[in-house]
């Protein structure tokens, strides 16, 4: 094994039995989950700057390790702000021109004193053929003011600082760093049924713009938001994988024990085949989000083959995670449409997750653009 | 080597297969091999085996002593670039190079190795005596016998299935000698000559018409005791330890080929105005089909390279092979049923394919029907399916029925 492979066990390892163990917490045994995870502890492992610069007090990882985590993080169905305030921020972060206030939010972002947001589009976007940005900045008498809305934002509500993609009057894109208590900037979150994850409407009215509060990308704009959605979209990938994976072992292990007509049900062909079935879904969507999480990471990967590895691993990790969560209560039976179960909790999140970033269909589309 | 020098050296041998296949693939062979006669198909398939092994890529799975030796790495390259220019399949030899060698390199005495090994490679064709009429999934249970004589032993029975047995100068048989002891345990593996007298072949029109199979009848056939291959009585376990084998490169092999020649050809199909005018694909329903076949072909290849990647590190786990096989053979038969509904009526007005194609030949119908010939043998896919939660899972066994 290489090193790199084998930092990113150790990785697994202890992010599994850290989160194993915060996921746990009052829940019953059969399906752990829901439970949230203090932010300190995930600062504490290192994991809020893994891919922020050594000079910054970050690691110096790539993608790689961040979905290693978000694969995790779905494992628990841990309740966090990793997906907002580090996935989606420190990926927006890295693609800016370099800046003192730019470091010093990766700085503050790598330490867990700052858990901001990023807002680039509806949580239900995905790259399309032309990009566009949910703020747009306009020029008045007393100076540039912010106007727009976004919904369904991950962690954006309980943000405190939040980075707001906007096209300025010539069209060009740029970042807007905000204080989320900036007068004219509304948040309010949007209750989901999933309650492990937070999602909010950002609203911007005549927000004040000052000019070194507008940070602008440090290559093609446009070709560095369809790269974030694409990170939006394999992290939440990672996600559905992790907690198909959870689903299946919870499965398996009641399959075992639970007995019926005198035997195990995981020794009726019924129970054992589709269980079967949820390891061969398992398999092939692991390779897909490992392969896109790889492209991702590599900085010298074409744009074209993030974006299909992206698509891929969403619509498939997407629709799968569904599936199995849905067979997960199905092989549970009566006991598994009990709250207390809390296989719900799974269901109920990988339904949201197979909504965000792009349905499964729609990213079949943008596979489909390609030959048809 | 560093990964980058590692990575340069593929890509070299990559570009030089790519050439090789540019120069030696025969051109218009699917024309050729549509319709073709038996001793056509046959002497197609030798003459391809020749040239393959002329440039080492016949058998680059096997030992470097006898003749193979290529790493796992260029393998991949290989089979991907065979299948990228739609090179014929190695059908007639498939047996021979697979299953024959990997169980004479596993149980073979040096002795078998050198009788047989090298007159692989000149072209002896070999079959499966597996399945019979009472021992298809349940294998363990097979009735024919073998008596042993002296130094030899006398066997009777009828085996199944045997895929190329009429073209067969070999056949690997299992066969019981002891009738006594738990079913297991009484199974012996034996090479027979199939020139041997009192062996019978009969082929076996299959569901698509064309008779690949053959049926087997023993009667009082002599093999000598030198052609036993491992124990006596432990012929069932040499066969479970070399069946899985050979599976991770052949379905390397099938995955590339579904890739690269099943794929294209679908969206060729789905891009031919239809007799009612409009392209399929311009039918967002056809796109999302096509765009989800194409990320499961995605997923199975990746899946191949890995299950190489940990046979060779030793780290496979004991269902890997079932969940590739599985996982293919119904992907195999979702596409071309799919072929099949794209193309419409004329795809029933197709009624051969070419013989040496894959499984995708672009006969979409017949594709379809012959699918079966991936869900069925080998393991039927309720077979894979027990065996993956059984050994993948851990899930119990069913009680064993009487």
């Amino acid at each position: 094994m290489s090193d790199q492979a084998e930092i990113r066990e150790e990785l697994r390892a202890v992010a599994r039995d850290l989160l194993g163990r915060a996921g746990q917490a009052g829940r019953v045994a059969a399906a752990p989950g829901g439970a949230g995870v203090d932010w300190q502890v995930l600062a504490g492992a290192d994991w809020l700057g893994l891919e922020v610069a050594a000079g910054l007090g970050g690691a110096d990882a790539t993608f790689a390790e961040v979905a290693i985590v978000a694969e995790e993080l779905g494992r628990a169905a841990v309740r966090s702000s990793y997906l907002g305030a580090v996935v989606l921020s420190v990926g927006t972060l890295n693609l800016l021109e370099p800046g003192a206030d730019r470091d010093l939010v990766l700085s503050q972002i790598a330490a867990g004193t700052l858990v901001p947001a990023a807002v680039l589009a509806n949580g239900d976007a995905m790259t399309e053929a032309r990009v566009s940005a949910p703020f747009r900045i306009e020029p008045s008498p007393a100076g540039d003011r912010l106007h727009g809305q976004a919904a369904f934002v991950p962690d954006a509500a309980s943000a405190d600082r939040l980075l707001l993609l906007a096209a300025d009057q010539g069209g060009s894109l740029a970042i807007v760093d905000a204080e989320s208590r900036r007068h004219g900037l509304e948040l309010t979150e949007q209750p989901v049924l999933d309650e492990t994850r937070s999602l909010g409407l950002v609203t911007a009215r005549a927000v004040e713009v000052s000019p070194e509060a507008v940070w602008r990308f440090a290559g093609d704009a446009r070709a560095a938001v369809g790269r974030l959605l694409d990170r939006a979209a394999i992290a939440v990938a990672c996600d559905s994988l992790g907690l198909s994976e959870a689903m299946l072992a919870a499965t398996v292990g009641y399959a075992r024990v639970r007995e019926q007509f005198g035997r195990p049900i995981g020794s009726f062909q019924a129970v054992k085949h589709a269980c079967a079935d949820m390891l061969v879904q398992v398999r092939v969507a692991r390779q897909l989000v490992t392969e896109a999480a790889q492209r991702l990471a590599d900085p010298g990967s074409p744009d074209d083959a993030v974006a299909a590895a992206a698509s891929m691993a969403k619509s498939c990790a997407g629709d799968m995670a569904v599936d199995i969560a849905g067979k997960a209560m199905q092989l549970h039976g009566g006991i598994g449409y009990t709250w207390e179960s809390g296989i719900h909790v799974y269901l109920k999140r990988a339904a949201l997750n197979r909504a965000l970033f792009g349905l499964p269909g729609a990213h079949r589309r943008r596979l489909a653009a390609r030959y048809a | 080597m560093t990964a980058a020098a590692a990575t340069a050296g593929r890509e070299e041998f990559r570009a030089a297969v790519r050439e090789w296949c540019r120069t030696h693939v025969p051109s218009g062979w699917r024309q050729a091999q549509t319709g073709a006669s038996d001793e056509e198909y046959v002497g197609f398939q030798r003459a391809w085996f020749a040239e393959l092994r002329a440039a080492g890529f016949a058998v680059p799975h096997w030992p470097a002593a006898w003749g193979g030796g290529m790493s796992a790495a260029e393998q991949v390259v290989l089979y991907s670039e065979l299948a990228a220019a739609d090179a014929p399949r190695l059908i007639l030899a498939f047996v021979s190079i697979h299953h024959a060698a990997s169980t004479l390199l596993a149980a073979g005495t040096p002795e078998q190795c050198q009788r047989h090994l090298p007159a692989i490679l000149d072209g002896e064709i070999w079959v499966q005596g597996f399945s019979e009429p009472e021992a298809g999934s349940d294998l363990a249970s097979l009735r024919t016998s073998a008596r042993r004589e002296g130094d030899a032993y006398v066997v009777n029975g009828q085996k199944l299935w045997a895929s190329g047995a009429q073209h067969a100068d070999w056949c690997l048989l299992l066969a019981r000698t002891d009738p006594a002891v738990p079913k297991r345990r009484g199974i012996s593996y034996f090479l027979l000559d199939m020139r041997t007298p009192g062996v019978e072949v009969r082929p076996i029109r299959q569901a698509t018409g064309e008779s690949h199979f053959g049926e087997i009848f023993l009667t009082d056939v002599v093999i000598p005791a030198g052609q036993l291959i491992g124990p006596e009585n432990g012929g069932w376990q040499v066969a479970q330890a070399t069946l899985g084998a050979e599976r991770g490169m052949t379905m390397l092999e099938l995955a590339e080929r579904l890739g690269q020649v099943g794929f294209r050809r679908l969206v060729e199909a789905c891009s031919r105005p239809a007799a009612s005018g409009g392209r399929p694909i311009d039918d967002g329903l056809v796109q999302d089909k096509l765009a989800e076949f194409e990320t499961e072909i995605t997923g199975l290849r990746s899946l191949c390279r890995s299950l190489i990647e940990d046979h060779e590190a030793g780290c496979s786990g004991p269902a890997d092979a079932s969940i590739v096989k599985l996982y293919y053979s119904e992907l195999l038969q979702r596409l071309t049923d799919f072929g099949t509904q794209i193309s419409g009526l004329p795809a029933h007005a197709e009624l051969c394919k070419p013989a040496s194609a894959g499984w995708e030949s672009g006969a979409w119908a017949l594709d379809f029907i012959g699918s079966w010939e991936w869900t069925i043998p080998g393991g039927t896919s309720e077979i894979q399916r027990t065996i993956i939660g059984e050994r993948g899972l851990g899930l119990p066994r069913e009680p064993a029925a009487g």
